[in-house]
């Protein structure tokens, strides 16, 4: 068991140090002459703007010129989503009920009792800018910062805050079941294979934004791919938030639930 | 057809995003389209093969951006023929996974699972067929993930390795983005044939060698070569019975076509310190050997002996890559498509007789070829196959193997290929001794209420195997001729 152990120490020091001294081979920071800021990067900085439309640089790699990888990435989330699922309804629900019997839960409506903030008010206002932000992000990723990941996370966690302080009975406008939001979470992906595919159906290789068959002119399409792409994000991003909210929730209940 | 290389990944990607929303509207939909996607899939690879044959490599650009801008697939007919592998396992698999949808208790959950057996084999499929270093380790991320879920489905056990696997994988996964990382700092390119290109200009040999440090053990946790193997036979023995045959036949295969592409694809013959990393490589190749078939023969559970021969079989892949020479490569992948077929034929088998009887000791299945003569005869030839009995194609990969390393004059490999074989030869004929001679248990049948079970879901893949460990011994010249197609010149020669 010692020897164990000290190889243990042996092998993590020595994956510490050896990198410490070797990874001097790795370029200077911001060093225009090396090979990251040289090879490909030139054409990516001269080409952006007249190839793919898009005045934000890094939204026209990663969904244009790298369009399939973040088409997986988007995959993973999905894929963390339904596994949360799985993995979660294994087990027994609400193990706590012994817990519970001994701590009654309180309920909590009514005037508040520190003098704050009121959070029936302010969520009414708070939730709509959220929403609105998001949306505006999703929209704007080609042109100034922002994008799918970032509208999607936003609108999750929109979801996410209105769990959290609105009473259940009255949130049955905005109640997603398990199974709906899990398979909306598996279009969002599938809206962006969908970005891809039109391109085989002009003609095109998969991802050729440019042969997408809509009568418009060639850098516009552009804009529409990624746009397709970033939609499918957002529902992907959205869906999976709320998908690992539920089956959570599913799995125990909070001593600040009502029911 | 000229865009059936993306088709062969996006066909099961969108019927397994699909499925959950197909499940919501007929429980039976959603499974036909899945398996119906990877059927086409499977159809596909094989044209795609026959046009590699005939017109050579195939690039396929996605995006129409040229090669180092965006990504590309690269198909020679060597991941041609695994891809028809993994897709053809991959369709029995997903069929022979309907008979333990019992352990799912709603409809959700099933779906669910299916969706994610379904990415698995995307993760596969995409892993081979990319030649974009990184589009490689997002195929990755998407194969572990959905593993550690399959191994998870286990029951308990299976959590448990699920979340040793996951601990380790994610080092994994972590090595490997570290070695590309400094790949990319010396070359600015992440595209495989380009960074060759400017790898093979010389004078990197440090950053490389740092570079390399970092992916042996990358793919080596990820097909479990031996001393990064540790927690291979638990989360093989504990994984979801339904998805196992794929978990433990292709699985670890794919990680090893990876290595092999940074080794002689990437890195080349013309790296400073390739024969030190060969050396390495096959130090760690011959001790899995060994080790792997001992383990192996102390076990009972017939799912762990399978799992510690994989450790040896594994072996036997990266041996091939240690002799490196273009024999050797071919033995290593005509034993990556063969021990395919062996391995997931072995748990067909064991997991029919664990539906049917509901045991997987080794110890209760005596006489057991009376009651299951079909499964039975697929084990008998499998464990032959493993052992290395011609005409099964274990026989001629070995064959070739140890011919490469007496070429080459490597007479320790040698060696240690044949007791390993011999090793071999203890375990599986101990096997074939429960099944043909030990007295009868008088097993019952096990009873499934409110299940309907599919026969012929559970016969079709046994009786496949069986054809293609035979097919493969009988047609391995032919197979050599493809495989040599891409291989010649590939190596040390």
């Amino acid at each position: 068991m010692q020897l164990r152990r000290v190889i243990t120490v042996l092998i993590m020091v020595t994956i510490l140090v050896v990198p410490f001294v070797a990874f001097r081979v790795l370029p200077e920071i911001g060093d225009p002459n090396s090979a990251p800021n040289s090879h490909v990067t030139d054409y990516y900085i001269e080409h952006t703007i007249s190839e793919c439309n898009s005045p934000n640089m890094v939204t026209s790699i990663i969904v244009d010129y790298r369009a399939f990888d973040t088409m997986f990435e988007t995959t993973v989330m999905f894929l963390s989503g339904v596994a949360v699922i799985l993995i979660l309804s294994n087990k027994p629900k609400k193990r706590d009920d012994m817990f519970r019997k001994f701590n009654p839960c309180t309920t909590n409506t009514g005037p508040s009792i520190f003098k704050t903030v009121n959070k029936d008010v302010m969520i009414s206002i708070i939730e709509p800018l959220i929403l609105i932000y998001a949306i505006y992000v999703l929209f704007h990723g080609e042109v100034s910062l922002g994008g799918g990941f970032q509208a999607g996370a936003l609108i999750g966690m929109t979801y996410l805050l209105d769990v959290m302080v609105v009473k259940r009975k009255d949130r049955d406008i905005f109640n997603y079941s398990l199974e709906r939001s899990v398979s909306v979470a598996g279009t969002g992906p599938f809206i962006y294979a969908v970005g891809g595919i039109l391109g085989l159906i002009g003609g095109g290789l998969f991802m050729e934004f440019e042969a997408i068959p809509l009568p418009i002119e060639a850098p516009e399409l552009h804009s529409i791919g990624i746009l397709i792409v970033e939609v499918g994000v957002t529902v992907g991003v959205m869906c999976t938030i709320i998908t690992i909210l539920k089956a959570i929730m599913d799995r125990v209940s909070f001593d600040d639930d009502n029911d | 057809m000229n865009n059936f290389p993306a088709l062969i990944v996006v066909c099961p990607l969108c019927a397994a995003l699909l499925n959950l929303v197909l499940n919501r509207i007929n429980e039976k939909l959603g499974k036909a389209v899945i398996v119906l996607s990877v059927a086409a899939s499977l159809i596909m690879s094989v044209f795609v093969l026959a046009q590699v044959i005939t017109t050579g490599t195939i690039h396929y650009h996605m995006g129409n951006y040229d090669m180092p801008l965006g990504i590309e697939f690269v198909i020679d007919t060597v991941n041609g023929l695994i891809v028809v592998l993994v897709s053809l396992i991959g369709f029995l698999t997903l069929l022979f996974s309907d008979n333990f949808g019992y352990k799912f208790k709603t409809r959700l959950t099933k779906g669910a699972a299916n969706t994610v057996l379904t990415l698995l084999i995307v993760g596969l499929l995409g892993m081979t067929l990319t030649g974009d270093v990184f589009n490689l380790y997002v195929f990755l991320e998407i194969t572990s993930l959905s593993a550690y879920c399959l191994i998870a489905l286990g029951g308990e056990r299976g959590i448990f390795s699920a979340f040793r696997y996951l601990l380790v994988g994610t080092v994994a996964a972590t090595f490997y983005l570290l070695g590309v990382a400094i790949l990319y700092g010396v070359t600015g390119t992440l595209n495989m044939a380009d960074m060759a290109d400017i790898l093979n200009e010389g004078g990197k040999d440090q950053a490389m060698l740092l570079a390399i440090c970092f992916l042996v053990p990358a793919f080596g946790i990820k097909m479990a070569l031996f001393p990064f193997h540790g927690w291979q036979p638990s989360a093989y023995s504990y994984s979801e019975a339904g998805a196992a045959p794929l978990i433990t036949g292709v699985m670890g295969k794919i990680p090893a076509y990876a290595m092999f592409r940074y080794l002689y694809c990437i890195y080349g013959t013309d790296f400073k310190y390739f024969n030190s990393i060969l050396v390495i490589v096959g130090v760690f190749s011959v001790f899995g050997m060994l080790y792997g078939s001992i383990r192996a023969i102390a076990q009972t559970d017939i799912r762990k002996i399978l799992a510690y021969s994989s450790v040896a079989q594994i072996g036997y892949i990266s041996l091939g890559f240690a002799i490196g020479t273009p024999i050797a490569l071919c033995g290593a992948f005509l034993h990556m498509l063969g021990h395919a077929f062996m391995k997931g034929g072995l748990f067909f088998c064991t997991g029919a007789i664990r539906h049917k009887f509901g045991t997987v000791n080794i110890e209760d299945f005596g006489r057991i070829y009376k009651k299951m003569p079909l499964t039975c005869g697929t084990l008998t030839i499998a464990a032959l196959s493993m052992v290395g009995i011609p005409p099964t194609v274990g026989f001629f990969s070995k064959w070739y193997l140890g011919s490469a390393a007496a070429m080459q004059g490597e007479w320790i490999y040698l060696a240690v290929l044949v007791i390993s074989s011999l090793l071999n030869a203890i375990y599986f004929f101990r096997l074939i001794e429960k099944v043909f001679i030990n007295e009868d248990k008088s097993l019952k049948e096990r009873v499934y209420d409110e299940f309907k079970t599919c026969g012929w879901k559970l016969v079709l893949p046994v009786v496949v195997c069986f054809i293609a460990i035979l097919g493969l011994g009988l047609a391995n010249v032919k197979i050599i001729d493809i495989l040599m197609l891409s291989l010649k010149g590939v190596g040390l020669c």
